[in-house]
């Protein structure tokens, strides 16, 4: 037993002892050792008052260290706490638009349901703003947090591509998505991962779309889904995507491009399109 | 307490298994023998009522109506589902949390406890009131029904609408969300049918779409 106190290299006071023994978590440990402290104590305690104080120090700094930890991680804690509170609000604005945009489902889509939805970005917008401004305290960790607005993000990229895409026929850009949340790089980005999902999360939509909109007479539109689809599809193959969720994601891309292709099938075997080639731009 | 647990489970188990019936009942409708298939399944659902869901209300007393609630909630579901589907069959729209709790009213006399249904328990039920609709408008395309196939279709993407506004909010979101993607998927598969009777529909039924479309194909083959 004695030959474990000269490694403590701690023969001091008993109380400091077992608390340092305590914080290494040996607590049952500690009883006994204390225990052979105090039997020793009288050929021990004659050490140096150095060695007391650096164990002392020893001591300090561990409950220093300890407590700096407990302020970074308050501290994040008080950021994630702020976030979540704001990308709720996000939360609710995307859910609305949402339930909004299915009513182009309905019927075709007018305008009006259209520059509805549309109405929402200033709030996005200003969402986004403050989620930048909060990420601004904490710099450079913008990843640190990504996972509380990731979910979102994907939904709003989808939200304003489909709208663009239902007034242009066109692909939103990664630039013009950023730019329609008021998001720069360097700062508060619009994260690449997140816009290529976003996109993923359109083309499981379209095949649904193409269906009522066949449904209630806008035959063409089968057209119009199937080019623009298979255009990003292409554009997806290109891209040497690893093993990740953005990756199968695309793989499930190919059902929906099979799916839209069905009723490109169907609608042409019947001759059911116009004779005009509509241009994508067409409707808007 | 747990015998009355047990007596709560075995009553509800009652009730689902005899919603069930009713909704099986309501799903025998064609148009020639619309009358009489809602009667009986009127009937049959006013005797679960009187039979068995008062034996769920007899037990609950003041608190216990939340505190029982895990045991109960599967056979509420089931008959708000019956419910509503006989009641969306009959008129055409959909039964309120309202009449419910009014039809209820009569338990009262029957179990001395006032018993209410939850709004969870309601809309839980209507969520799955979605799949039924999915097989009636599967059905009535067969049988050539197209257009109430159509005003299904119509429903249920209204309902889907609404539901998806609250269905964050509700206490159970785990289940409640479970329902939304099981009634998305049977949306998707009643437009899925109304797209094909659209777009097919013209090899099959006289009238609706251009004739010569037919004489196109025999040439294009």
């Amino acid at each position: 037993m004695a030959g474990l106190l000269p490694n403590l290299r701690t023969p001091a006071c008993g109380g400091l002892l077992t608390r340092w023994v305590a914080l290494c978590s040996f607590s049952k440990r500690g009883v006994a050792l204390r225990a052979v402290v105090s039997a020793r104590r009288a050929p021990y305690c004659s050490s140096t008052e150095a060695g007391k104080a650096g164990s002392m120090m020893e001591l300090m700094s561990v409950d220093r260290q300890f407590e700096e930890f407990r302020l970074q991680l308050e501290e994040s804690g008080a950021v994630r706490e702020r976030l979540r509170a704001i990308v709720s609000e996000l939360d609710s604005a995307t859910r609305l638009m949402q339930a909004q945009l299915l009513l182009i489902h309905h019927s075709r889509p007018s305008p009006e349901i259209l520059s509805k939805i549309k109405a929402h970005t200033e709030g996005l917008r200003s969402i986004y703003g403050q989620l930048a401004e909060v990420l601004k305290s904490v710099p450079a960790q913008y990843y640190r947090y990504h996972d509380h607005w990731r979910n979102q993000t994907y939904t709003v990229v989808f939200l304003l591509a489909f709208i663009h895409w239902l007034e242009t026929g066109g692909l939103l850009s990664h630039g013009d998505a950023a730019a329609l949340l008021g998001l720069k790089d360097g700062e508060f980005g619009l994260d690449l991962e997140d816009y290529l999902v976003g996109l993923c999360n359109l083309s499981n939509e379209l095949p649904r779309y193409v269906v009522n909109q066949v449904t209630t007479g806008d035959y063409d539109c089968a057209k119009r889904a199937s080019v623009f689809l298979s255009d990003l599809y292409a554009a997806f193959r290109m891209l040497n995507l690893r093993n990740d969720l953005l990756r199968k994601r695309f793989d499930g891309m190919k059902y929906d491009l099979k799916k839209v292709e069905e009723v490109l099938y169907d609608v042409k075997i019947r001759g059911l399109l116009s004779d005009t080639t509509p241009t994508s731009a067409a409707e808007s | 307490m747990y015998e009355k647990r047990e007596r709560l489970v075995k009553a509800s188990r009652d009730v689902t298994m005899y919603s069930k019936k009713v909704i099986f009942q309501v799903h025998r409708l064609n148009s020639k023998n619309k009358e009489s298939v809602l009667e009986q399944a009127e009937r049959d659902l006013a005797n679960v009522k009187m039979d068995h869901v008062t034996r769920v209300a007899k037990e609950l007393q003041g608190s216990e109506f939340w505190k029982f609630r895990r045991a109960y909630t599967p056979g509420m579901q089931e008959y708000v589902e019956a419910a509503a589907f006989l009641e969306f069959c009959k008129n055409g729209r959909l039964l309120t949390l309202d009449d419910l709790n009014e039809s209820f009213a009569e338990l009262k006399d029957a179990s001395s406890n006032d018993f209410q249904l939850n709004l969870l328990d309601y809309l839980l039920g209507v969520g799955d009131l979605t799949g039924e609709l999915m097989r009636l408008a599967i059905s009535s395309v067969t049988d050539g029904e197209v257009d109430s196939a159509k005003s299904i279709c119509n429903f249920v993407r209204s309902l889907y609408m609404s539901l998806s506004l609250i269905s964050q909010e509700v206490d159970d979101s785990w289940e409640m969300k479970q329902k939304m993607e099981v009634m998305l998927q049977s949306l998707m598969k009643i437009e899925n049918t109304c797209y094909t009777v659209h777009v097919r529909g013209s090899e099959y039924f006289p009238g609706a779409v251009l004739e010569n479309i037919e004489g196109q194909r025999m040439e294009d083959n």
